[in-house]
């Protein structure tokens, strides 16, 4: 569904990212991992069509992405709230690429806010609410646009510890929703446990210039014990290429 | 054209007496300003007492009290000696405020560990003075320096252009005076190359007098040095509107601080007040602020109601004025309409709309850096004589005069914007109508409104030689331009007759409606907008 080919940047002259190629597929879950400043956050935003390459391709579902699309949707570190717009007005930024009226598109984003626990959030304004809630204004936001391709920047690495695990298990809830269109997702993170908690494969990166070191399948079915031994061993594993 | 060697020679000679005035104001500028900042930290009496004033002062067009000045100082110091020393003292009041908040912030943002150190080592007064709080204040001294010495540019070319107005009361050398001869004789070249060699001297300046300082005073950390590039660092125009947001009191002031620092600035806050250093001062000094201002308010209008009261004269002077404000708040205000049309977009196309923000900043920083006022004898002998010369003129110089603070202010807010906004616009495709309706208008708005304030205020400045423009002190001229009426001049108008009663009528009337607006009108726009970007 999604193939990343060859993806090769450089800025300045310097070599960030060497060569990246993976697939993802259909119904999976896809974290990518690696070490501080080897592009990953970049990588994400060359899929999301933010950022052009300087070599390489994206291909999503047999289209090249070279500028943002309706398919691909992103949810930011920083939950990336516009201030000045209450939650409501937030929501409806992912519905801009429908050409609806008005009150649907009221109609819309209050129900998505509900079905994230913000009812009568509608109206205020983002910094009332906790980073918790923030961030499930932007999951609102960021599924408003029923994307198929759901892009994640290290969405819960900005909570507490205790609001990060909560919306853990709310995202792979929200996945297994019926009606909600998304059907892969990649996620960049730093944090190895919640890759392997999450993701179907992890791919892990090198260093710069970055390339792919391993792509290991994490074949345990949900919900994961995260202190089984095969849980444990896998992270080990990783652990180890990361710093090998 | 006059040859050029010699044009150029007495050029660089009117500009170096210029320059010497600037320099002999900053040099007490930077002494007061620190005097009144380490004293404002003395006792939390000084400092409810110090701190309102400076707010209301900030706030005062100073400009329009140079009539008043000229006629008091001149009487008491006649000649030259006299008139400089009026150019002098206002260029003064227009650098120190900023020198002496700088002074006052820094000495105040001090850890409480340094105070407690001075005192575990029973350093003395003199001591703590110079080891602690003058080294502590100066990085901040400096910096506003180089703010306000681009405010005082403008006062100083305004005042030197205003001089010209009598003989009694002109001075002799000055760029503002050669510009306005220039201009009375029509050279265009010449006047084109008076202002190259005021331009040169700003940029020589900056690299010689500011360098050092800077050098000396103010270590630069990774982040600090990463100006873009040498250009706009010399000219700095974008921090003079950090500074307005100063001029809004207490509330702006504090945001202001936090917003030119940047987003790590707001963990230091937090950080600040949770060490249990000195209490969170905005808060107090806003509501003493307003028990001062009060009981302030409360004699000035007793006071006033009796003189129009009792006094026929004085009734007939309050009359004339309030027609005369009337008419130039008109005229400020829509000159600052016609300047929000104009900036909105241009600010929001420097920001979002375009790579190369830099150069185009760049460029209009060098332009920027031209006091408006110093066209106005080019742009005032061009007009003379057409008909509606005198609004045209007042407009022209209003406009120019506000529409850089503005464009600075929508830009320089552009670093409270967080990163992802862009992002987010490319992201979920919100294009054309709606991004700048629900995008680019909003995220300017704190910049508009800090922008806004200055620019009415330096419009409010350039009032007295707007409004109305003579030369009889350096030509056989006699009123160049002139609006029909209007407070700018009313004023010049009042000291040409000698009539101090009218002027400081005039004077009050001004003041109470610069306050009124800006309590009512900006203070409140600002904290509304401010409540919801953070």
């Amino acid at each position: 569904m999604l193939k990343i080919e060859k993806i090769h940047y450089e800025i300045g002259g310097a070599d960030i990212i060497e060569s990246i190629s993976f697939d993802a597929r259909k119904n999976e879950f896809v974290s990518i991992i690696g070490p501080s400043g080897c592009g990953k956050s970049t990588l994400l935003r060359i899929i999301a069509g933010l950022i052009k390459p300087t070599g390489g391709d994206v291909i999503c579902m047999n289209k090249r992405i070279e500028e943002p699309v309706r398919e691909i949707s992103f949810v930011f570190q920083d939950f990336a709230l516009l201030p000045w717009l209450t939650n409501i007005d937030n929501v409806k930024l992912g519905l801009s690429y429908f050409d609806i009226g008005a009150p649907e598109k009221d109609k819309i984003a209050m129900e998505l806010l509900a079905r994230f626990g913000l009812e009568g959030f509608e109206y205020a304004y983002p910094n009332v609410l906790s980073g918790g809630m923030k961030q499930r204004v932007g999951f609102a936001r960021a599924i408003a646009q029923e994307p198929s391709i759901l892009l994640m920047d290290e969405p819960f690495s900005s909570l507490d510890e205790l609001t990060a695990t909560t919306m853990r298990e709310d995202v792979l809830n929200m996945l297994k929703t019926k009606d909600i269109p998304v059907n892969l997702v990649v996620m960049v993170t730093h944090n190895v446990e919640e890759a392997v908690q999450l993701s179907d494969r992890v791919v892990v990166l090198s260093n710069k210039p970055t390339h792919v070191k391993q792509i290991k399948a994490v074949p345990l079915k949900q919900p994961r014990n995260t202190r089984s031994k095969e849980f444990t061993g896998i992270i080990d594993e990783i652990y180890a290429t990361l710093t090998g | 054209m006059m040859a050029l060697l010699p044009l150029v020679a007495s050029l660089v000679l009117d500009t170096s007496v210029s320059w010497l005035r600037m320099l002999v104001a900053l040099f007490f500028s930077m002494l007061l300003g620190l005097g009144i900042g380490i004293l404002a930290n003395r006792s939390e009496l000084a400092e409810r007492i110090i701190i309102p004033l400076l707010d209301i002062f900030q706030t005062l067009p100073i400009l329009a009290f140079f009539p008043v000045v000229i006629y008091v100082v001149v009487a008491t110091l006649p000649g030259y000696i006299g008139i400089n020393a009026a150019v002098i003292f206002l260029i003064v009041t227009s650098m120190v405020w900023n020198i002496a908040f700088g002074a006052y912030e820094a000495i105040k943002s001090l850890p409480v560990e340094f105070v407690e150190v001075s005192r575990v080592f029973r350093l003395g007064a003199m001591e703590k003075l110079l080891k602690v709080d003058i080294p502590a204040a100066m990085p901040r001294v400096v910096d506003q320096s180089m703010l306000s010495w681009a405010v005082g540019l403008f006062y100083l070319v305004t005042s030197e252009i205003f001089s010209t107005g009598s003989k009694s009361y002109t001075v002799t050398y000055g760029i503002g005076v050669a510009l306005t001869q220039l201009a009375s004789r029509g050279n265009v070249l010449d006047y084109v190359v008076g202002i190259v060699v005021f331009i040169a001297f700003v940029v020589v300046t900056r690299f010689l007098l500011f360098g050092y300082l800077e050098r000396r005073f103010i270590k630069r950390s990774g982040r600090a040095a990463q100006q873009p590039n040498i250009l706009s660092r010399i000219l700095l125009h974008q921090t003079l509107v950090d500074a307005a947001s100063k001029r809004i009191s207490g509330f702006g002031r504090e945001v202001g601080r936090i917003a030119q620092q940047g987003p790590g600035a707001a963990k230091k806050k937090r950080a600040f007040a949770a060490s249990g250093a000195r209490r969170a001062t905005p808060a107090i000094s806003r509501l003493s602020a307003s028990r001062f201002y009060h009981a302030a308010v409360l004699i000035a209008v007793v006071a006033v109601v009796l003189l129009l009261v009792t006094n026929q004269g004085i009734r007939n002077d309050e009359y004339l004025v309030l027609v005369a404000l009337a008419l130039s708040i008109a005229r400020i205000w829509l000159a600052f309409a016609v300047v929000l049309l104009v900036a909105f977009p241009l600010g929001v196309y420097i920001v979002f709309l375009t790579r190369k923000g830099t150069a185009y900043l760049t460029l209009f920083q060098i332009i920027a850096s031209i006091p408006a006022t110093i066209l106005l004898p080019a742009i005032a002998f061009s007009l003379r004589g057409q008909s509606f010369s005198g609004e045209l003129v007042a407009f022209i110089v209003f406009f120019l005069s506000g529409i850089w603070y503005v464009v600075f202010g929508i830009v320089s807010s552009r670093g409270t914007i967080q990163e992802n906004v862009m992002e987010v616009k490319k992201v979920f495709g919100v294009r054309g109508a709606k991004a700048w309706r629900y995008i680019y208008s909003k995220a300017v708005l704190p910049g508009l409104i800090t922008g806004g304030i200055t620019a009415v205020a330096a419009e409010w400045n350039a009032s007295i030689v707007a409004e109305w423009f003579t030369t009889s002190g350096v030509s056989n001229g006699t009123v160049i331009t002139s609006v029909g009426n209007g407070l700018g001049r009313l004023l010049d108008l009042s000291l040409a007759n000698g009539n101090l009663t009218l002027m400081i009528i005039g004077l009050i009337n001004l003041t109470a409606v610069i306050i009124i607006v800006n309590r009512l009108f900006w203070k409140r726009a600002y904290r509304k907008v401010m409540q919801v970007y953070k």
